[in-house]
């Protein structure tokens, strides 16, 4: 029988579809009994959601960025002065 | 996918918005690659050699691989090269964020739950985003995991790759990856968790 502390290791590989077949319906049939580990379950596929959700620290320098891909490539638009010149 | 094809054609013709576009796209993604491979403060440099490279090679995107793949192998390539040959080998260090993890101590002896996860007020990510402490809360344990636990989580969970892409990317095993991921899963866990029982972080 999976104990609660296996169903944790296991959750990971739960969440990815990693499980083979045999730890799936071990799982299964443990969710099917335990109401604290259908509660972590749950709770840890929030967490997932808030990690995808948590907002985007903006790179700062994202002009800088583009004026010098913008620079770069204007180079390589102009034969005979690109990577050659080094 | 047609849209990836129009956004190449802007490119090539040098369209500055596609170039804008590209970028607010897949910088999170590149930076998680570069910080897994040289670490927090070379990655800005590696993110931006790898965006100047990718202009240089844009021609010769064959097109053979996703936009997205093409875009991280080059940082990948990048980061690697400015590594040189001091590459860490703690992978699988075991350091967990500042509200610590799912751990032994949360089990009795059968292995039953001794102290079980307490119930969270609202199972919306929105709902729980809302707080302002919370988020600086999530960001604070982001940044006290190591960077390749760290990386790995941003590039499975925010970039959606696949495990064996993360493998390919970072050059670690598939059990490695997993371990990596696991372990800052449950540390992002114990942080909501703790904030949801006391209210601070
Ligand atoms: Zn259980």
């Amino acid at each position: 029988m999976l104990k609660c502390k296996d169903l944790v290791a296991l959750s990971s590989d739960l969440l990815d579809g990693e499980l083979t077949l045999k730890q799936r319906i071990a799982v299964r049939m443990h969710l099917a009994m335990c109401v604290h580990c259908r509660r972590f379950i749950r709770q840890l596929r929030v967490s997932q959601r808030v990690i995808r959700q948590l907002p985007d620290q903006q790179a700062p320098e994202l002009e800088t960025l583009l004026r010098a891909m913008q620079a770069q490539q204007q180079r390589a638009s102009e034969p005979d002065q690109g990577d050659s010149s080094k | 996918m047609p849209n990836e094809q129009d956004l190449i054609q802007r490119l090539l013709k040098g369209e500055q918005a596609a170039y804008r576009e590209l970028v607010q796209q897949y910088q999170g993604a590149m930076r998680a690659v570069a910080i897994a491979i040289v670490g927090t403060a070379s990655a800005d440099e590696v993110v931006q050699d790898s965006w100047l490279a990718v202009v240089r090679n844009l021609n010769g995107f064959a097109g053979r691989a996703s936009l997205k793949t093409w875009l991280l192998t080059i940082t990948a390539n990048t980061a690697k090269s400015r590594l040189r040959k001091q590459r860490r080998e703690v992978l699988l260090d075991d350091i967990t964020g500042p509200h610590g993890t799912i751990d032994d101590a949360r089990f009795a002896a059968d292995g039953h739950w001794a102290q079980a996860p307490s119930l969270w007020h609202t199972d919306s990510p929105e709902a729980l985003l809302n707080e302002q402490a919370l988020r600086d809360c999530l960001e604070h344990t982001l940044a006290t995991l190591s960077e390749l636990q760290r990386s790995v989580l941003m590039l499975r969970e925010r970039q959606a790759l696949e495990l064996p892409d993360i493998c390919n990317l970072l050059d670690i095993s598939h059990s490695n990856v997993r371990v990596l991921l696991h372990r800052a899963r449950l540390s992002v866990f114990a942080t909501l968790e703790h904030f949801e029982e006391t209210g601070e972080c």
